[in-house]
């Protein structure tokens, strides 16, 4: 099912996480990994996307312009505080001068379509109104993107249609941060590493705007060892409350090493955890920290049939991709596997790249002789590995 | 931490056993005129195989597989890194300790390993159905060994048939038959195990390095599943219990407090009578099954089903109870297999694709191997060793009726040449008509040696003795024992007393799982029915007589055994979680106890002090 109420020649100004799988061109990078997600039958929370299309309409007919004017004042190799002027006074003209872009109508009415889907008190405290997050999917979405995530892009408990409209304006400012400006112009400062796009600074933003799911714990995983390429493994990060501060790297996490072809839980490291990201209370919206309870601080912030369900996921998500993936998800309160939510998936891009490792260096009597020898050690294999570092 | 245990010239005679020595071969002993050597080794416990203090006459399981392995690895197969595993008594407890090859030597071992041990590979299937026929051939060899006091007049036929000896020759002869007997087939025993061991490990090896983190746990479900004869015995109970009830007997089954009182009930009706002599019929072999806490077969003092028939009696009535609750007790066979299978396969596809013919060409050797490894235990451990208990305790009652001894059980308090010569000694009164030199001269030399029997078992010995090894890498230590670069720190740490109270013990992750619940310990097979629903089994080891008790327990943890140990294997299948080669559980932990065991890190913690 299509959500368009209004959209453009280049295509619909939203559309639903649940339609099938649309073009990152459309749908930016976030979005398109959600639907594909969603189009595989796994569980991802309801919403919509804002598109590229609606960006590109509410910027066409002289702010674009404008703002290539500001930008382009920037001489070569300028100092970077000159790049964040001129960056925040882009974002800043851009959300005043979209307010009432023309569609604002329709982001309305594809989140009165959600609330409505929601029901009554679906992740809100008031009952009526549903709460959701609203991130920036970049048409040009790829790891070196991850470096913003969690700074200028995504908003949490976010509530109210007047909210979730400036959010959406707010997520296609932060399109022109300094460093994609920076790149742009030829500047210092680099690409985030080998697996950056040759156009590392997208023309164009879509949004995703997908009810908050009230995570209990939330975090990331990957379908390898991202510490030794075990393609065997899938490994979970996690902390309790909302995913942010881990995806920042600001917290240590849990980390649970899961075999894909048994399910057992193979090393279980839990980490203390002071802090958590929740609601705000008071205000019903926003995120606040807070302190953990003693007694959770060092509980592990996911049970076993958690990360079973985590783990069956994460592998059909792998074998429908056809390589290694990463993403991540959130835990509802309630109990797995229904309160288990992916909230993004993309393709693992280091380990995936590189051939697997070739292991049989030796067969038949010589590989036995190799073990008696020691030439294969194993009890050094065999037992407790080094912890590797995360 | 200190930095080595206890030399064995330093560990104190405990009180009262003084003396303990003469209980045990000279051969067997440290001694002075070897100190220096001796003191330079690295020597453990083995608990494994030989849990309890041994008796006297028991000394004969030690003597079996140190001259045998040793023969295979170091004279036959010349396996290249190993020589034998050289043994020590001391205090009553066998000590161990790995001989390595020279490192001059290995080269050249190991091109004759290639050459030996790449015929046995070969031809393994054959080989092992031989090997299963020189086997039973054995066993009916010393099933047909009798011991009975010797008549007062010969029978006629030791005339009209020219027999041409006399009975007291013939217990001679036969003591020696017995005892070489048991010796050949552990010949046998360890002509294929440790090539066995060799290729399982080798395929360990490549899947740990080919999927560092994988459990112990999967590799040996990719491998084992096949076995039938291994499960042959509890199988035939639960056939036993399915008999009962298509007979419609099942709640005479239920009712009885003990098999002499069902026999009696069941000889009143045709249904019984039909089920006793299938009874009957089962018993041998299947119910030649030992029930030591370790090794089973180390001792010739625990039962076996066919001596109390009240241990099977007991599996059988709590499979007739799991049936009329209308539980399938049947294995899972077909879905092992399809597990089996799974695994296997979904590992492979994870593997370079290169990778994958080396991978099938290791598992299709460890399946071929394993199926041995699985087995042989009950050919050797179970029938050889309860059959040779069984005939040892004969002659103990007929040299007894005989008045060699005050009683039978005296006879385990003799060394085997001792038995040997008072066997001569009483054959030789017997012949000529005059009264033995017999009890009056054993009394007060068993009457001291059960004293210092008593003395050695009250006293918990160190794990280990000298200098530890910078790393464990021999790999029978680590498959066989369980014994680990990290056991061996973690033995060091708890000798040093850190323990106070807060006691957490360190094993093998035998099964996953992580489970919490009460201690139950268990030392013995006889004292199962304390064993309560829920409990955790904290035990020495299991055997195959202990089966019963997996479908009432939480988890199990036990003192000795690595992943391929009897309770590692029955708790994958039972799906419970399990600690294995904890070294001490069973005199660290106390009934009540709330414990948490994590079958995934192969971790026991004490939660509380009472349940």
């Amino acid at each position: 099912m299509t959500g368009s109420a209004g959209g453009s020649p280049e295509g619909p100004w939203t559309v639903e996480l649940d339609a099938g799988e649309q073009p990152a061109a459309l749908v930016g990078g976030k979005g398109h990994g959600l639907m594909a997600l969603s189009a595989a039958g796994l569980r991802v929370p309801p919403g919509f996307v804002v598109t590229t299309a609606a960006y590109r309409r509410a910027v066409a007919g002289g702010l674009d312009r404008r703002i290539e004017r500001r930008l382009a004042e920037l001489p070569p190799q300028a100092p970077l505080d000159a790049v964040e002027e001129a960056a925040a006074e882009v974002r800043a003209l851009l959300v005043a001068a979209t307010e009432g872009h023309p569609a604002t109508a329709a982001v309305a009415d594809a989140f009165a379509r959600l609330g409505e889907r929601c029901g009554s008190g679906a992740g809100g405290p008031e009952g009526d109104e549903v709460c959701v997050a609203v991130r920036s999917s970049s048409a040009a979405e790829d790891a070196a993107d991850r470096s913003f995530a969690g700074e200028h892009d995504t908003y949490l408990w976010v509530r109210g249609v007047d909210e979730v409209q400036r959010r959406v304006r707010e997520c296609w400012a932060s399109l022109f941060t300094a460093r994609a400006i920076a790149y742009r112009a030829g500047g210092a400062a680099p690409a985030a590493g080998p697996d950056a796009a040759p156009d590392a600074a997208p023309d164009a933003m879509a949004v995703v705007v997908q009810q908050m799911v009230p995570a209990r714990a939330a975090g990331v995983f990957m379908t390898l060892n991202p510490s030794n390429g075990d393609r065997s493994k899938v490994v979970v990060e996690s902390v309790w409350g909302l995913g942010e501060p881990l995806v920042s790297g600001l917290v240590n996490p849990d980390r649970f090493t899961v075999d894909k072809v048994t399910g057992d839980v193979v090393r279980r490291e839990v980490a203390d955890k002071p802090t958590e990201a929740v609601r705000d209370p008071d205000a019903g919206r926003g995120v606040v920290t807070v302190a953990v309870d003693e007694d959770r601080r060092s509980a592990p912030s996911l049970d076993r049939d958690e990360l079973a369900e985590l783990t069956r996921l994460a592998k059909l998500l792998e074998r429908r991709a056809g390589c290694p993936q990463d993403g991540e998800f959130a835990v509802a309160a309630g109990t797995a596997p229904r309160a288990v939510h992916l909230v993004q998936a993309r393709p693992e891009t280091v380990w995936s790249r590189r051939p697997i490792r070739r292991v049989a260096t030796r067969t038949g009597m010589d590989a036995i002789l190799a073990t008696l020898t020691g030439a294969t050690q194993v009890e050094k294999t065999a037992r407790r590995p080094e912890r590797e570092a995360t | 931490m200190p930095d080595r245990f206890p030399s064995p010239f330093e560990v104190a005679t405990p009180p009262g056993a003084e003396g303990w020595e003469r209980m045990y071969n000279w051969y067997h002993l440290f001694g002075d005129d070897r100190r220096e050597a001796d003191e330079q080794r690295f020597w453990f416990a083995d608990r494994l195989h030989h849990p309890e203090v041994l008796h006297p006459y028991d000394e004969i399981q030690c003597e079996c597989w140190w001259q045998s392995l040793g023969a295979f690895n170091t004279r036959i197969f010349a396996m290249p890194p190993a020589f034998g595993v050289d043994q020590r008594i001391l205090n009553g407890r066998l000590y161990v300790t790995p001989v390595p090859a020279p490192p001059e030597d290995v080269a050249a071992r190991a091109e004759e390993f290639g050459r030996r041990a790449s015929h046995y590979y070969e031809n393994w299937d054959a080989i092992y159905a031989e090997w299963k026929a020189k086997v039973t051939a054995k066993l009916d060899d010393i099933k047909a060994i009798t011991f009975a006091p010797l008549p007062d007049l010969e029978p006629e036929a030791t005339v009209f048939d020219h027999v041409g000896t006399s009975a007291g020759y013939r217990m001679i002869a036969d003591f020696d038959r017995l005892v070489l007997t048991m010796y050949e087939t552990y010949q046998y025993h360890f002509e294929l195990l440790n090539l066995g061991y060799a290729a399982y490990l080798t395929f360990f090896g490549f899947c740990k390095n080919a999927f560092p983190d994988i459990p112990d746990q999967s590799i040996s479900r990719m491998v084992g599943g096949l076995s039938v004869e291994l499960y042959r015995p509890d199988d035939e109970l639960k056939r036993l219990a399915k008999e009962a009830q298509r007979l419609g007997i099942d709640a005479d089954v239920l009712a009885a407090g003990s098999a002499q009182e069902l026999f009696a009930t069941l000889e009143r009706t045709d249904a019984g009578k039909e089920w006793l002599a299938d009874w009957r019929r089962t018993s041998d072999p299947w119910f030649l099954i030992n029930t030591d806490p370790g090794h089973p077969g180390g001792y010739h003092y625990f039962d076996t089903w066919l001596e109390n028939q009240d241990l099977p009696l007991a599996s059988v009535q709590e499979y007739v109870r799991r049936l009329q609750a209308g539980e399938t007790i049947d294995r899972p066979t077909e879905q092992v297999l399809a597990e089996r299978e799974r695994i296997s396969g979904e590992y492979r596809d994870l593997l370079a694709e290169d990778d994958r013919p080396a991978f099938d060409e290791m598992l299709g050797l460890a399946r071929t191997v394993f199926v041995y490894i699985e087995e042989h235990v009950l050919y050797i451990e179970h029938w050889m060793w309860a059959t040779f208990w069984g005939k040892s305790k004969e002659l103990s009652r007929a040299l007894a009726a005989m008045g060699a001894f005050d009683e039978p059980e005296d006879m385990f308090f003799l060394r085997r040449y001792e038995v040997a010569e008072t066997i001569y000694g009483t054959v030789a009164g017997w012949s000529v008509g005059s009264p033995a030199r017999g009890a009056e001269y054993w009394r007060p030399i068993v009457a001291e040696r059960r004293r210092i029997y008593e003395a050695l078992r009250a006293v918990e010995p160190p794990p280990a003795l000298g200098p530890p090894p910078a790393q464990v890498t021999e790999p029978f230590t680590v498959m066989l024992w369980g014994i680990t670069t990290d056991s061996v720190k973690e033995w060091l740490t708890s000798s040093d007393g850190g323990a106070d109270g807060a006691v957490t013990l360190r094993g093998s992750a035998g099964s996953p799982g992580v489970v919490e619940g009460p201690v139950r310990i268990v030392r013995d097979v006889r004292d199962l029915d304390t064993v309560q629903q829920g409990d955790v089994l904290v035990c020495p080891a299991t055997s195959p007589a202990w089966s019963p008790v997996f479908s009432r327990i939480a988890a199990t943890v036990s003192d000795v055994g690595g992943i391929m140990s009897h309770a590692a294997i029955v708790c994958r299948e039972y799906g419970l979680p399990a600690v294995v080669g904890t070294g001490n559980a069973v005199a660290l932990l106390r009934d009540g106890q709330r414990v948490r065991v994590d079958g995934d890190t192969g971790v026991v913690a004490v939660i509380s002090q009472d349940g």
